[in-house]
């Protein structure tokens, strides 16, 4: 046991002092996490409020589709754009392997279905009197769809968060995708991994305490946007 | 000029027809009362009214033009459904979003107050209060003040009263009112509460299953009915009491019988002698003074059916005045019955 409490010892010691290597591996997962959390809201809203607002030929299907990519192992999506960003596959040209792009690439992958589907779960229980009641007070098209979302932006918020958390903590696409390379493409869950393996737990615990600490930052940034 | 035409309306849900209404108008500034069972399609007439949803076919043309959903003029009518929405937000920004979407800003919060108060509530206590700090009746009271504080062209309210208490309630109908009193806005209430759309209304019309029925004051008899004779049919009211119609209906189970206020004939005591009319026995329930006209309304509750006769200026009753509660006898003409 001692060697647990040592390590977590030795985590606030090395997160205190500005370890360089613990903050690189910070940065990577911030950074990239932010990207592809980015193009999946962006993309993901949308289509979550299409699915779950509006009715059109081949919705059920689509939203099995949803559904079922929700399960996609971290590991495949890593194969998967592998090999597509390899310098065999059809975008090898770009030079995104093992690069932090490509990691967000194949995160993006991960965390959009999760935005559609919880964004679509929330705007179906949407009141039906919403689109009455706005419509009746004068809204356009346009203020009819920022106000639908802006009732729903709880369910929209636990759907970013359940794919922050899902994209924060993934190591598979990090390590395929991203080649784990120490101070450009080394994120907090492929180093945990990596110093796991060496028998470095003090640095896998710090960097395990970081994880913790973005959660707890979102999440608090959360509830703190939810009572606005 | 008719302020609504309604033309040729058909609508539907999920293929199953809702509306069909061939014609239709209602008078700038006037108050429509709707009446008929749940079901009879009064709050879908109101949503298209509100221009919420488009019709399947047919034309809603607003002050002589076509209108459909988003289209600007639409902005001059407002639609209060049953069960009021409240945004997620305090009562000011709820009341306050109509004026917003329309970019009216100035003398926004006197607006709102003023608003606030025509339903009853002081803006100083509820203002700030959150959707959900809300009794049902307020939060009702919140949604008209919502669409008063647009002065609006047209209020349609879909059953305003259904679900609140009596000083709500009260609240609401005197809200309503002074809204065409100060504004001249038309007004169409769906309600259950005849008296009053008795009181208040200048047309009265009934719906059933989609169809308009009949306007003004006439009483409906809804099936099953059962053949009693050569062109004649009964229905057995909830006391055993037999009412006779004359008339071939298509399907008895679902016939409506209408009886008009005006054929109708009261009596303290059955009369005796050969006569042509036909008589059932009931209670008053009810004595309001039909508006327009002035004249006396009697509802006559007969086996729970209840029956709104006209009565003639000076009308004599036998011995006795009317009195809520008293037995009474209504005769009619079982030939007058008309048959949907």
């Amino acid at each position: 046991m001692d060697f647990i409490s040592h390590g977590i010892a030795e985590a606030f010691r090395l997160l205190l002092s500005g370890d360089s290597q613990t903050y690189s591996a910070v940065a990577a997962t911030v950074k990239v996490s932010s990207m592809s959390m980015a193009v999946s809201l962006a993309l993901g809203i949308p289509a979550g409020f299409i699915l779950g607002y509006t009715s059109f030929p081949g919705k059920r299907q689509a939203r099995l589709m949803v559904d079922t990519m929700l399960a996609l192992p971290t590991v495949f999506i890593g194969l998967l754009v592998y090999a597509l960003v390899s310098s065999q596959g059809p975008l090898g040209d770009l030079g995104l392997l093992f690069t932090l792009k490509g990691i967000a690439i194949g995160q993006t992958i991960l965390a959009l279905p999760i935005v559609i589907a919880l964004t679509a779960a929330a705007v179906e229980q949407m009141d039906r009197q919403l689109r009455t009641t706005l419509i009746s007070l004068g809204a356009d098209r346009y203020r009819l769809l920022m106000t639908s979302l802006w009732e729903v932006r709880h369910g929209i918020l636990a759907a970013g968060l359940t794919a922050y958390g899902r994209v924060m903590t993934e190591v598979g696409i990090s390590m395929m995708v991203g080649g784990n390379i120490k101070w450009q493409t080394r994120t907090v869950t492929t180093a945990i991994a990596l110093e796991t393996g060496k028998g470095r737990f003090a640095v896998g615990f710090a960097l395990g305490l970081v994880l913790i600490l973005i959660a707890l930052t979102v999440n608090v940034s959360v509830s703190f946007l939810r009572r606005k | 000029m008719p302020f609504y035409e309604v033309e040729n309306l058909v609508h539907a849900y999920n293929r199953k027809p809702i509306l069909k209404i061939r014609q239709m108008k209602i008078e700038p500034g006037s108050i429509t009362g709707l009446v008929g069972p749940n079901g009879s399609g009064k709050s879908t007439l109101l949503r298209l009214l509100g221009f919420v949803e488009k019709p399947l076919k047919g034309e809603i043309r607003l002050d002589g033009r076509p209108v459909k959903p988003f289209d600007p003029c639409v902005r001059q009518v407002t639609l209060l459904p049953q069960t009021p929405y409240l945004l997620k937000r305090s009562v000011f920004q709820n009341v306050a979003y109509g004026l917003m979407v329309r970019k009216q800003r100035s003398n926004l919060k006197r607006s709102i107050h003023q608003a606030l108060e025509m339903v009853g509530l002081d803006p100083g206590e509820f203002g700030m209060r959150q959707w959900d700090e809300l009794s049902g009746g307020e939060a009702q009271r919140v949604a008209l003040a919502a669409r008063l504080v647009l002065r609006p062209g047209v209020l349609l309210l879909d059953e305003p009263t259904a679900s609140v208490d009596a000083a709500s309630a009260q609240l609401i109908k005197e809200a309503s009112l002074q809204a065409r009193k100060q504004w001249n806005t038309t007004l169409v209430i769906a309600s259950h509460d005849w008296q009053w759309l008795r009181e208040v209304c200048d047309h009265i019309r009934h719906l059933f299953r989609g169809h308009l029925l009949a306007t003004g004051q006439a009483s409906l008899v809804f099936g099953p009915w059962r053949p009693a004779g050569p062109a004649m049919v009964e229905k057995v009211l909830p006391d055993g009491q037999r009412l006779q119609a004359m008339g071939h209906p298509e399907d008895l189970a679902k016939a409506v019988a209408v009886f008009d206020p005006d054929d109708f004939i009261l009596s303290n005591r059955r009369p005796t002698g050969p006569s042509k009319l036909c008589w059932v026995r009931g209670s008053l329930t009810q004595l309001s003074v039909e508006k327009g006209s002035r004249r006396l309304l009697a509802t006559v509750a007969a086996g729970n059916v209840p029956f709104a006769a006209r009565l003639e200026p000076g009308e004599k009753h036998g011995a006795c005045p009317l009195v809520p509660g008293q037995a009474l006898w209504i005769g009619y003409d079982p030939l007058k019955v008309k048959w949907y």
